[in-house]
């Protein structure tokens, strides 16, 4: 059984089809990309993935319930159990410390664990600006906390939204090598974004085309390992 | 351009700005009720203390210190004032203060069973109609407002009957003499016999329970003093006495310089009021009573002095209500300002934007708010006074410049954060 | 780290670490609490102190005689059966037809101190008298003899002579050799009375003098009371009096009480309407204020909808703060309001205010209330909005 399934699924606003008949699969561990021009309904579709919308019509199977009838009470809780996100813009709480962040997403699902909360910055390798506020710190460093805050509740999904469109090359590579290592953990990966760069180091890359999935890419050379040398990936 | 963004915000963002006006408009409306009922309690307290009766007797010149030296039959002095200067009182420069006033005139007269009754002649609710046009009813029934009647009612000197042939009696005459309404009174004065009908009986908690109240001109007839009063009690608005007011009093008109006087004499003064008494009537002194002049400087100046604190305070509530909002609001905008900055609109550019957008909203929500206060102002007068509270024309600027100040106050800071403001820190999401 | 350490920590971090917008909102509900309790603490004492003001108009009950006079012990045992913080002034007076200048006068012998406390009003040109050997002058007598202050005055007396007494008065002027001698006392003239009233024709001197004059002692006319109640505490005054008392005849000055019932009636009802309005718009002021600060969050608590709290958890957050706020805010607030309403009343009236506990609490739960309910709304609507919705626009 796939971890996620979408089968024939429909969002329509009015006359606009944002998403026409998708139907995908997404497999426990794997590392998927979804890519399209800006309208093609991508933000749509991570809505609706991230149980925060839901589909006009047809299925969506998150670890095989059906999650696209239930109340929006329920999925607030799904998503609390199954779904870290992570969004272009951050989305830090400003007068909460780094760690203070990361503890706010385990107090939401169970119980605020500051130990814990700080290993998930170390992983991010944030362990030293645990205790700055969102304003000390960097785009990329603030990126890095949304990562930890994701994590931190062991989810089924990674779901992440343009995750460095705000961010400059270097920290976009620091990113993309924590998914990497995510990934190695295994860790289930939904990237959306517009960055071909981004998109390529994925296994499988959806590409949206006016609400309808237009093409799938598979990467035959995803080595599962990636190591960057002078800031370039090494394929 | 710039009116169109102006537009922009007031139309767009209409509930954001609704909200500011509001705010203000609310503000606006406290400050202007508040001003309002401050500025007018003075007046409206000082009509409330005309209960007290008369502040300002008439008597005389010389009257009662003859009446003591001498003792001259049936206690008169032989001196009198004329009822037909009564009117003169109402043209005086203050005319407008005199809320009230009646005559009074005292003659002896004996009862069938022959005792002495003072036989108290004045009037009850006499009609004047002014030279101004205007009109006033007068007199005891409205200047004994603390008089209980304990049966029947009040002689009602406009009444188709034939009131002059009626009697009020006081309750402990009423009672020794078994007199009812309806009760035939028999009296006998010095020059005519009456034969009068009882009215009414009071209990006025003095000395007047043991006397009879007539209108004038059967009391003057009993005694053959036609046109002639003892005296006259005058209830006037007036202003509590200042320093100009004492050192007129302590050392006569005569002390003051001629600017003080004109001062003097066109202030509501209890004793300026008199002087002007003394002008229109002959041969009278005017003084103040104390017991009532007195009392009601201090509890006018206590009223007012309360209301001015408690509308101090509240105008610093709606201030830093409005400042709070407006503060709020602007600083809410920092990422629209920072877009504005990036695509090259300078400082004062942006300023004088968010300026005209607050003032413009003030404007809307300070006229609101002033109708608004002003309606507030007068629930507060209607259910507490009875009457309407005057609008003065001088709330509408002190409302506007406060609505002003306190705006551009309010704006300040929140100004001054969007002029420190780089437009790369706002647009790359802080 | 327990749930409810960490609710604490963010409620604390977040008027911490954003302080000046919670400043900002702070200050509008202490604002909003000062006003609160000041003008209920004015209002609940402005009957008392506006009560004590009336007292200017004097005495508003007095003593007569059931049967001839009474005596100082029958005044003071009607005097005890009036609460003693009541009672503003209480003033004896005996009246005597005394001859100035050998012209019949009406002269009273009083307490200096009561009669001052009774009749406030009085005006004295030069100083009130305080002591034996002192008189004042009422203003017609002064006028008619020409006296002036610090003059020294002879007063006449001719024992047993009755009230009206033509006959005494020639008598004791043609016949000075005769058995029936005058006293006379020399007075200093201290102070010459302005009322306006009949008080301008007598003179008036301590009783101890008027009854060394008179040769006869423990003998009084009248008493004026001026006492600190209500309308219906006087006549329950004046009846317990009646009734214990069998000498005196205790009587309401109706003018006094009747009048300042009214006139105190309105000024009553005049700060209640203006507190309830004041009141009123303060606090939709700051309810507008609270919904300003709460709707510019709208995003984070659109974040926490999307990292997993559920609309319940949200609300009690942001209204655990907001009634934080509304606490600190009514403690701030009953403070500057007992301050503000000690301010009013001893500029006012000289006096201070009673300082009311019950006002605390009570100003607390308001500012609670008021901060609570405000904020519940714009923290609703934005738990209902979705938090992609919410995330993505401005």
């Amino acid at each position: 059984m796939s971890l996620l399934e979408l089968k024939n699924v429909y969002k329509i606003y009015g006359e606009l089809h944002a998403l026409d008949d998708v139907s995908l699969k997404v497999e426990k561990g794997e590392w998927v990309s979804i890519m399209g021009p800006s309208g093609s309904g991508k933000s749509t579709m991570m809505n609706i993935i991230g149980c925060m919308d839901k589909p006009t019509k047809g299925e969506v199977l998150l670890d095989g319930v059906d999650i696209s009838k239930e109340s929006a009470r329920n999925l607030t809780s799904i998503r609390r159990d199954k779904i870290g996100l992570i969004f272009q813009q951050f989305h830090l709480v400003n007068y909460l410390t780094a760690v203070e962040n990361v503890m706010l997403a385990q107090y939401y699902h169970s119980l605020p664990d500051e130990k814990e909360a700080l290993e998930a910055l170390e992983r991010v390798g944030l362990a030293d600006r645990a205790k700055h506020l969102p304003s000390q710190l960097s785009g990329g460093e603030q990126q890095r906390v949304c990562v930890a805050r994701a994590l931190i509740n062991y989810p089924e999904i990674i779901l992440a939204d343009e995750p460095t469109g705000n961010l400059d090359e270097a920290n976009e590579e620091i990113v993309v090598d924590l998914f990497h290592k995510l990934h190695d953990e295994g860790t289930t990966l939904i990237v959306v974004t517009h960055d071909p760069e981004v998109a390529e180091v994925a296994q499988r890359t959806l590409v949206l085309r006016s609400g309808r999935l237009a093409k799938e890419v598979v990467n035959e050379n995803f080595t599962g390992k990636i190591r960057f040398d002078n800031g370039n990936p090494i394929k | 351009m710039f009116g169109r963004m102006i537009r922009g915000t007031l139309f767009r963002q209409w509930k954001k700005m609704l909200m500011i006006a509001f705010t203000i408009a609310l503000g606006a409306s406290l400050a202007s009720a508040m001003l309002s009922v401050m500025l007018d309690v003075g007046d409206k307290v000082n009509q409330e203390l005309k209960t007290y009766g008369a502040n300002i007797t008439v008597v005389p010149k010389d009257a009662s210190v003859l009446n003591d030296l001498y003792e001259v039959e049936g206690g008169s002095s032989g001196i009198y004032l004329r009822e037909d200067e009564l009117g003169k009182i109402k043209t005086i420069f203050w005319a407008f203060n005199i809320v009230d006033y009646a005559p009074f005139i005292n003659v002896d007269a004996q009862l069938d069973d022959g005792s002495d009754v003072t036989v108290v002649g004045s009037w009850f609710n006499h009609h004047m109609d002014l030279p101004t046009g205007e009109s006033l009813d007068a007199g005891v029934a409205s200047m004994r407002s603390w008089w209980e009647l304990e049966e029947g009612s009040w002689l009602d000197e406009q009444a188709s009957g034939d009131s002059a042939m009626e009697a009020m009696v006081g309750t402990a005459l009423a009672q020794k003499e078994g007199l009812k309404v309806g009760s035939t009174l028999n009296l006998k004065g010095s020059s005519a016999d009456l034969s009068l009908k009882v009215k009414g009986i009071y209990d006025a908690g003095g000395e007047e329970d043991s006397q009879i109240y007539v209108p004038l001109n059967t009391a003057q007839s009993l005694a053959d003093l036609d046109g002639k009063i003892d005296s006259i009690e005058v209830s006037a608005l007036t202003t509590p006495d200042n320093e100009l007011a004492r050192k007129a009093d302590k050392e006569g008109t005569s002390s003051l310089s001629v600017a003080q006087f004109e001062t003097w004499y066109c202030t509501a003064y209890a004793s300026s009021i008199c002087y002007q008494i003394q002008e229109v009537i002959t041969d009278s002194v005017a003084s103040p009573v104390r017991q009532v002049a007195n009392s009601e400087g201090e509890i006018l100046n206590k009223t007012q002095l309360l209301m001015i604190l408690i509308t101090i305070l509240s105008l610093i509530g709606a201030a830093l209500g409005i400042c709070n909002l407006v503060t709020a609001s602007v600083m809410e905008r920092s990422q629209e300002i920072g877009l504005m900055k990036a695509i090259g609109a300078n400082n004062s550019a942006i300023s004088l934007l968010v300026l005209t957008e607050i003032f413009i909203t003030a404007i809307i929500g300070g006229f609101a708010g002033f109708f608004a206060g002003f309606g507030f102002a007068q629930i507060i007068g209607r259910s507490v006074f009875g009457s309407a509270i005057t609008m003065r024309p001088m709330v509408i600027p002190i409302v506007a410049v406060l609505v002003v100040i306190v705006t551009l106050i309010g704006c300040i800071p929140a100004i001054r954060m969007m002029l420190r403001l780089r437009p790369t820190e706002v647009l790359h999401g802080k | 780290m327990s749930k409810r350490r960490m609710f604490v920590k963010m409620i604390t971090a977040s008027l911490m670490r954003r302080r000046s917008r919670m400043i900002v909102a702070l200050l509008s509900i202490a604002i909003g609490a000062t006003i609160l309790s000041g003008l209920i603490s004015i209002y609940y004492d402005v009957p008392r102190q506006m009560g004590a003001e009336f007292r200017n108009y004097g005495a508003n009950m007095i003593f007569t005689a059931n049967d001839g006079s009474f005596t100082a012990a029958d005044m003071n045992r009607g005097a005890a059966d009036i609460d003693e913080e009541n009672i503003v002034g209480i003033a004896p007076y005996r009246y005597e037809n005394v001859r100035i200048h050998e012209r019949p006068i009406v002269a009273a012998g009083t307490d200096p101190e009561g009669a001052k406390a009774a009749s406030p009003y009085w005006n004295v040109e030069g100083e009130w008298f305080k002591n034996n050997g002192e008189i004042l002058v009422g203003k017609n007598v002064a006028e008619s003899f020409r006296i002036k202050v610090g003059d020294l005055l002879e007063v006449s007396y001719t024992p047993g002579a009755k009230s009206d007494d033509k006959e005494a008065d020639s008598e004791a002027t043609s016949q000075e050799d005769e058995v029936v001698l005058d006293n006379t006392a020399y007075l200093n003239v201290v102070g010459i009375l302005d009322t306006g009233g009949s008080e301008e024709d007598y003179v008036y001197m301590t009783l101890a003098d008027l009854e060394t004059l008179t040769e006869t002692s423990g003998r009084i006319d009248v008493a004026e009371l001026s006492i600190s109640a209500t309308a219906d505490e006087l006549s329950s005054y004046a009846d317990k009096i009646n009734s214990t008392v069998p000498a005196i005849h205790a009587s309401l000055v109706k003018r006094v009480t009747a009048s300042e019932a009214t006139v105190l009636t309105k000024l009553q009802a005049l700060v209640l309407l203006v507190t309830i309005v004041v009141l009123a718009l303060t606090m939709i002021c700051v309810a507008t204020t609270m919904t300003a600060v709460v709707a510019e969050r709208r995003k984070e608590i659109g974040l926490r909808k999307a990292i997993g709290a559920s609309d319940k958890s949200i609300i009690q957050e942001f209204m655990g703060e907001s009634m934080l706020l509304g606490l600190l805010g009514g403690i701030l607030g009953s403070v500057l309001g007992y301050v503000f309403a000690q301010e009013v009343s001893s500029s006012v009236f000289g006096s201070s205010i009673s300082f009311r506990p019950l006002l605390v609490p009570v100003t607390i739960l308001v500012s609670i209330a008021v901060t609570g309910i405000s904020s519940l709304m714009p923290i609703r609507s934005a738990t209902d909005v979705d938090p992609a919705l919410v995330l993505k626009g401005e």
